[in-house]
């Protein structure tokens, strides 16, 4: 059963409120650092921030609707190789099913983190968000909670909240040790905190918290929130599914791409030291190029996009989180997250698997079954 | 692999002989494998799927270690070891010397397709007039009498079936290659001399003879003919008697004087025949009776051609010798009740049905009636057909067919009408081998298979609806009648044809029931020493039990080769060393040839060149016009010498993909076969054959540029090689760990025996004799003696093993001994013996009475004589105890025998002993079933009982009887009561085999505590972690003999790895390239192997080659090519894909 309690600062604002409560944690004893996004103090953009003095965590920013890259990719970084201390890790719900899929794949370890996940009402892509932000990144959350919170979607300037964000079913946390929700509170001060993991509990019972029971407005939110969503969501799979249904279009779909490579580079479960794309497999012969350009009578430039987006997939499909930052990174807007994330739910239906959901499920393609896909392959038929 | 001493002949290349030939072969000796047969494979080349996992996986037999050193593609399609000297359509005419010297005559049935220069066009089929039956489908479709003897054979390469043949040549005029030498090409050499003064008759018999290509000469006296002898050379004469001058006689003497190999055959009239008579004696082969009709004198010569071209016998030299000459099918046809097979189209022998059912069967697989072409609906097996049968003298059960037909009706099942329904009439169902319980269970659960008990005695065929009706008995003598589609006779098996002469010449004996003889507690021996057996040569065998009885006679035939001095000691051969190029930038050569010029026109082989040429990788290409031509090999040879170039490839045809020919092409020009390669452009043009010539020659050359791709990128690394420790660990010191033991260190390698008890010979401590009459106890001193007297092997008693960590080659195991510092051994191998034990029951009142007892408490009071057999008057006996039922459902396969042994005894002690046995199944299986008929004449009532109404035990208050078992009694429909003396209960065997123990060793454990085979049928003594090996009841409930047989054909598994000083990976091994590697650890988890583990300290995969078999699991499941497949790297692979799709 889990715990919550809810944090309502009558003098203070989300913002103020939710940088006590972190400088809080990062004051435990056994917390030595926190990662978590912050208002940098350069420009004011939202990046993720490794923090050690409690001082320093007044620009903490988690519903800021920046979303620079998926920091599943940073824990990882921290977690590879055993490093003793405790990190706090502040993390959108795309972002922990990302971590839980690294984990499983060795490329991070969840023994010297604390997840510290957040409800998500979801983000911008990165050049609406600074566009939105405008003079007043500071106020950014909080113009954004107002609208996002009530069902908005469209914002001043026409920015529009991401695509994959719109489809996303997951806006509440799972699998994070404490998680701090805002849905179906009055978002201008409070928030709901509750621990689901004994290791939640445990920091939850030291942080001094007091026990509430959740509110069921909380209840209602999330699943007017989820129906909103999944309605998205099957209309933008039906959409990418005719524009994608042959190769033929898959290749019109994809002729923008130059090989950049953005995609891979942003993709948190894309985990290879290097991309197969990029090492000797794919460093044709010059006399390769003119063969097949003989062949056909022309070719496009750069060969292998089409090839590289199928690879892609699958390799990444049965781990894809359908967290949009391909899309986000693509410079020619290709929109590379639609197509993902549907044949991700595909694939991922087809083992009846579901990224993210749990470290105790083996990926599916490390698991052996005799009597699998006998419908497709038929074996015994 | 480096060339060692000694040989070894094995007879029969069915799956016996194939694992035999592959167990020598990988130890490193040589083998001459023969096989009458123009295929390999035996029956199952004609089998797709096996029981009890209903796939094939005959692959799973190929070497492990060593691997490039064989073929390493599908065993159905062929068998290729650079070990193995494979003959087909050969005998074995003579073996004489002794163990160790063997001298053997092998006879070649004359081959008239050289399959060097065969392509496998069919060209030749599609003239041929002759049509016969099929025996690949059983006969169920026809064939031409030029013909494929297993469609999927690689190289396939057509044969004449020499009886059928007529002669007439169409095929010779067609082939293209040139391939066909009908016997008209070898009948100009042989040459016939007609001697007759009759000008008539000696004319026109030349004329005949001249058609039928032979070369004749006449003469006209006896003097003209001994002219002809001296100017030139005559294989056979045909002599008239009656002459002016020299009379026949007179010719015929001398003759015989000068050329005693002639083949004369006398001419005569009537009148003379018994001068023909008297001739014969002075050395005539025949004679022919004038007037005589010309195609008897044809086909006389003919006769006396082919057996002289026969006898062009070779002789080899061998150590020992394996007879691997399986059994045949009973033909129903032939007993006193056909059942109605040959009279009812739908009656069908299992072999027909399995051709029937199968892909490559005449019906593509339909399952239909042969009578109308009407789905089946529904369909019965009748077991025993030819086996349990005293009147056809066959009182043995076949063992395998109850498996077979389970497993045939699943396939009707599974690939029949969906309505299908399946029932299988039986005496006792049969499931003895290990999983066959619960295969069976599964049949009739899942599958809704029917089992009816019912001894079918007719069949016969109802006109009006077309089905076949199958009458048996059921209770109360009465009879029933059912109706079917489709009846599958299970027939059984029977010695092979032949067997007796065999017998004669290789001096071995034969069993009662015609089977080879093997010895006590020595099944792959006979009394000839050097001579072995192996599969169901002497006896009815499943495949795991033939694979086992082949390692078993293959360590045999090592031990008999190393006793005469023909050890394993390795020779140094000249190995070649070839330059290293792999920092060279791919040059290649090309070799085309245009196939004598027999490709469809328009084909331009220098277009094809030119194209090639393009390529900057190409260094040169040239035509060749015939490569089959010894001409055109010289000038390969000639063409490929010289520098300039560092791989070639060949466009050619088949044959030439698959033979050694690369390999001494290699040695001659020092290019490394490694690098050169084979492309067949041949089978194009067949395979468009209607397409055009442009279509055809695009299809060439794109194979060309595939092959062009594949052998750019290869890069021939060095070979790994890791030194091992030449020592086997054997736990266990039952007669299974003391017969591997003793196997090992015969070999001269050392040996640690592990045994937890105090002393060896675990369950030999209390068996005495066997059914047989066999002295267990003789043959337990005489293994100890020798085990304890031997230098190399060292026993360790009360000792356990404590830990073990290693892979194959290299094992440190620490065993831990009461009251002595626990060691470490360091070994190579390691043999899992540890038996196990009578199970322990409190069933049926077991416990609560003197009278109920075990058998092998029976046994021992039998041995101790603590029973008088004459002072009681009842013996009560239930079988199956706790066993065939969850959570022990599994037969214990030696119960049967030893409740049958007991009875015989007891029997024999008091004839008037009551004997009753309560049983569910008997399994007798094989010779047992002599027992078992012996049993019931002696008066033993065998009462059949089922799960769901066991019989019910009560033991008796003072006074009353000391056991009362009630129960029901079919045949009566009513219960009956036994009041007994004693009652025996059968509980089975349960495993000793520790979780602990196999764990330590990476080795698994099946659902019931046996030791879990890599693969049941094919590797059924092998851990699928390689150097990690099961015998004995450790594998599963077996009797002492089976025990020997596993124990050394588990030391065989072990021997292919001990015989070699280091263990070098093969040419196709995983390597991980470590720069791009990610350390995500999917790859260990997909090796199926256990070749992969991660070094956290230095944060790297490695791979252990000598345990890689490169299946590529971890390539396909890595996703950026980190871990890649020597010889299959992503880049060579996609340019390959490229090519052919171009």
């Amino acid at each position: 059963m889990a715990k919550t309690s809810l944090c309502d600062e009558a003098e203070q604002n989300l913002q103020t409120s939710l940088a006590s409560f972190f400088k809080f944690v990062l004051a435990m004893e056994d917390i030595h650092a926190l990662l978590a996004p912050m208002r940098l103090p350069a420009n004011e953009r939202v990046m993720h921030t490794l923090v050690t003095d409690p001082e320093l965590l007044d620009p903490i920013d988690p519903f800021a609707p920046s979303f620079p890259m998926n920091a599943a990719r940073l824990v990882s970084r921290l977690t590879k190789r055993p490093g003793g201390e405790m990190v706090a890790v502040v993390l959108r719900p795309c972002e922990i099913r990302a971590l839980i899929e690294l984990v499983k794949l060795k490329q991070g370890d969840m023994e010297n983190i604390i997840i510290v996940g957040i409800d998500c009402p979801g983000a911008f892509k990165n050049t609406d968000y600074v566009e939105f932000a405008g003079e007043n990144p500071e106020t950014a959350a909080e113009r954004f909670l107002a609208g996002a919170l009530s069902g908005e979607t469209k914002f001043d300037g026409g920015v529009e909240i991401s695509a994959a964000c719109r489809a996303c079913t997951h806006p509440v946390p799972q699998g994070a040790d404490l998680s701090i929700g805002i849905f179906g509170l009055d978002s201008d001060r409070q928030f709901l905190v509750s621990a689901d993991t004994e290791k939640g509990k445990a920091l939850f019972d030291r942080l001094g918290l007091s026990g509430c029971d959740v509110p069921d407005s909380r209840r209602e939110a999330i699943d007017s929130l989820l129906s909103v969503r999944r309605e998205f969501q099957k209309e933008m799979m039906d959409d990418i599914q005719k524009k994608t249904n042959t190769p033929e279009k898959l290749a019109t779909y994809l002729s923008g791409c130059i090989n950049c490579y953005n995609c891979r580079v942003a993709c948190p479960v894309c985990y290879c030291r290097e991309c197969v794309f990029v090492t000797d497999v794919f460093d044709h012969d010059p006399f390769q190029y003119l063969r097949w350009a003989r062949r056909k009578g022309m070719i496009k430039m750069p060969t292998d996009t089409v090839f590289y987006h199928i690879t892609r997939m699958a390799h990444i499909s049965t781990a894809c989180v359908g967290c949009g930052q391909c899309s986000n990174a693509c410079p020619n807007d290709i929109g590379l997250s639609e197509l993902f994330i549907a044949s991700a739910s595909t694939s991922q239906s087809a083992f009846d698997y579901e990224a993210g959901r749990s470290l105790e499920e083996d990926p599916p393609l490390t698991v052996f079954r005799e009597d699998e896909f006998d419908d497709v392959v038929e074996v015994n038929h | 692999m480096k060339p060692k001493i000694g040989r070894a002949l094995v007879v029969g290349g069915g799956i016996s002989g194939i694992r035999a030939a592959l167990d020598l072969a990988e130890t490193g000796y040589g083998v001459i494998l023969v096989e009458k047969a123009p295929h390999l494979g035996g029956v199952l080349s004609q089998l797709d799927s096996q029981f009890p996992t209903n796939h094939c996986g005959m692959c799973k037999m190929l070497p492990l270690v060593e691997r490039d050193a064989g073929s390493q593609y599908c065993l159905r399609k062929g068998l290729f070891h650079e070990n193995i000297d494979i003959r087909m359509s050969t005998r074995v005419a003579a073996i004489e010397g002794e163990a160790g010297h063997f001298t053997i005559r092998l006879q070649k049935q004359p081959g008239f397709v050289d399959p060097d220069t065969c392509i496998g066009c069919g060209m030749c089929a599609d003239v041929c007039p002759v049509a016969v039956a099929d025996e690949f489908n059983a006969g169920l479709s026809r064939r031409k009498a030029v013909y494929l003897p297993v469609p999927h054979m690689t190289p396939n390469t057509y044969v004449i079936d020499s009886a059928a043949c007529s002669r007439c040549g169409e095929c010779v005029d067609v082939c293209p290659t040139g391939a066909i030498r009908l016997f008209r090409q070898g009948r100009a050499d042989f040459g016939v001399l007609v001697v007759d003064d009759e000008y008539t008759v000696r004319d026109s018999i030349k004329e005949w003879l001249e058609e039928e290509g032979f070369f004749v000469e006449a003469a006209a006296s006896g003097e003209e003919a001994l002219d002809a002898m001296e100017k030139q050379s005559f294989k056979m004469m045909l002599l008239d008697i009656k002459m002016p001058g020299m009379d026949g006689v007179a010719v015929l003497k001398k003759t015989m004087e000068n050329y005693p190999e002639m083949a004369v055959v006398m001419m005569t009239a009537y009148a003379t025949v018994e001068t023909a008579v008297e001739a014969m004696k002075t050395g005539a082969m025949d004679y022919l009776m004038k007037p005589f009709d010309p195609e008897d004198l044809v086909s006389k010569v003919i006769d006396v051609y082919e057996v002289r071209e026969a006898s062009m016998g070779e002789t080899m030299e061998a150590g020992a010798v394996i007879f691997c000459g399986g059994t045949e099918c009973y033909d129903p046809s032939t007993g006193k009740n056909p059942f109605g097979y040959k009279v009812f189209p739908d009656v069908l022998t299992g072999l027909e049905f399995e051709r029937l059912i199968s892909g490559t069967g005449p019906g593509g697989g339909e399952l239909v009636r042969l009578s109308d072409g009407r789905p089946v609906k529904t369909i019965a097996w009748v077991q025993c057909v030819g086996s349990r049968n005293l009147q056809l003298d066959k009182d043995y059960c076949s063992g395998i067919c109850c498996m077979v037909a389970i497993k045939e009706a699943m396939l009707a099942k599974e690939r029949g009408h969906e309505d299908l329904e399946a029932t299988i009439f039986y005496m006792d169902m049969r499931t003895f081998g290990k999983s066959f319980q619960r295969f069976r269970e599964r049949a009739e659960k899942d599958f809704n298979i029917r089992f009816t008990r019912g001894c079918v005695h007719t069949i016969s065929a109802d006109d009006k609806t077309g089905k076949l009706m199958v009458t048996y008995p059921v209770e109360d003598s009465r009879h029933m009648e059912a109706a079917f589609d489709m009846v599958v006779l299970s027939t059984g098996q029977q010695p092979a044809g032949g067997v007796d002469k065999l017998a004669e010449m290789a001096d071995f004996e034969q069993n009662p029931w015609g089977f080879a003889r093997s010895e006590p507690f020595a099944p792959a021996r006979t009394k000839r020493d050097g001579i072995f057996l192996a599969g169901s040569f002497s006896g009815p065998k499943d495949i795991a039990e033939s694979v086992i009885s082949a390692g078993s006679a293959s360590l045999c035939a090592s031990a008999a080769i190393h006793a005469a001095g023909g050890g394993m000691a390795e020779v140094d051969g000249d190995l070649p060393e070839y330059a290293d190029v792999s920092l060279q930038a791919p040059k290649v050569r090309i070799a085309l040839c245009e196939c004598g010029a027999t490709l469809p026109g328009g084909i331009d082989m220098e277009r094809i060149a030119a194209d090639l040429k393009a390529d900057p990788a190409v260094e040169n290409v040239f035509v060749i016009p015939r490569l089959c031509t010894v001409e055109g090999w010289d000038m390969l040879v000639e063409k490929t010498k010289g520098k300039g170039y560092n791989r070639l490839l060949v466009g050619a045809c088949t044959p030439y993909v698959y033979t050694r020919r690369l390999r001494q092409l290699g040695e001659k020009v020092m290019v490394d076969p490694a690098l050169m390669d084979v492309e067949d452009i041949r089978s194009p043009a067949f395979a468009y054959a209607d397409a055009a010539a442009g279509d055809i020659e695009q299809a060439m050359a794109r194979r060309l540029k595939s092959g062009l791709s594949r052998l750019r990128e290869v890069d021939p690394l060095p070979k790994q090689s890791a030194p091992i420790a030449r020592r086997a660990l054997v736990i266990g010191g039952g007669i299974a760990g003391m017969t591997a033991a003793l196997a090992i260190a015969d070999h001269g390698y050392p040996v640690d025996l592990v045994e937890k008890k105090g002393e060896l010979g675990g369950n030999l401590n209390w068996l005495t004799h066997t059914i047989e009459g066999y002295d267990v106890r003789d043959f337990f001193d005489n293994v100890r003696q020798r085990l304890e007297k031997h230098p190399r092997i060292t026993v360790y008693v009360n000792s356990r093993v404590v830990s073990s960590f290693g892979a194959v080659g290299n094992f440190y195991t620490t065993i831990e001994t009461s009251d002595a510092p626990s060691r470490t051994l360091h070994h190579g191998i390691a043999i899992l013996a540890t038996g196990g034990n009578e199970a322990e029951t409190t069933a049926y009142c077991c416990g609560q009475s003197d009278a109920v007892i075990t058998q092998k408490v029976l046994e021992q009071k039998i041995s101790q004589k603590q029973i008088d057999c004459k002072s009681i008057d009842t013996v009560a006996m239930i079988q199956c105890v706790d066993s065939r039922e969850e959570p022990r459902n599994y037969c214990s396969r030696v119960c049967c025998t030893s409740t049958l042994k007991h009875i015989l005894h007891m029997k024999k002690k008091n004839p008037d002993l009551g004997v009753y046995v309560f049983y569910r199944d008997m399994m007798s299986y094989g010779f047992a079933e002599t027992w078992y008929t012996e049993a019931r004449k002696a008066g033993a009532i065998f009462i059949p009982y089922t799960v769901d109404a066991k019989p019910q035990v009560f033991v008796g208050e003072k006074g009353d009887p000391p056991v009362k078992i009630k129960a029901y009694e079919p045949l009566l429909e009513a219960d009956v009561t036994v009041n007994a003396d004693l009652l025996v209960l059968a509980t089975g065997i349960v495993p000793a085999l520790p979780q602990s123990l196999a764990d330590a060793f990476g080795a698994g454990i099946d659902a019931d505590g046996f030791f879990r085979e890599a693969e049941s049928k094919w590797r059924p003594v092998d851990s699928l972690k390689e150097g990690v090996f099961a015998c004995g009841i450790a594998l599963s409930p077996r009797s002492v003999t089976e025990s020997v047989a596993s124990a050394e054909a588990a030391a065989q598994r072990g021997l292919r790895i001990l015989s070699k000083n280091a263990l070098t990976s093969a040419r196709v091994t995983a390597r991980v390239r470590h720069s791009l590697c990610s350390l995500c650890e999917r790859c260990i988890d997909v090796c199926p192997y256990g070749a992969r583990s991660v070094d956290l300290d230095m944060q790297k995969i490695i791979v252990n080659a000598a345990m890689c078999q490169g299946c590529g699991n971890c390539a396909s499941e890595c996703p950026n090519s980190a871990s890649v497949i020597d010889g299959f790297f992503d880049g060579r692979m996609l340019d390959m894909i490229d090519m052919v799709i171009e």
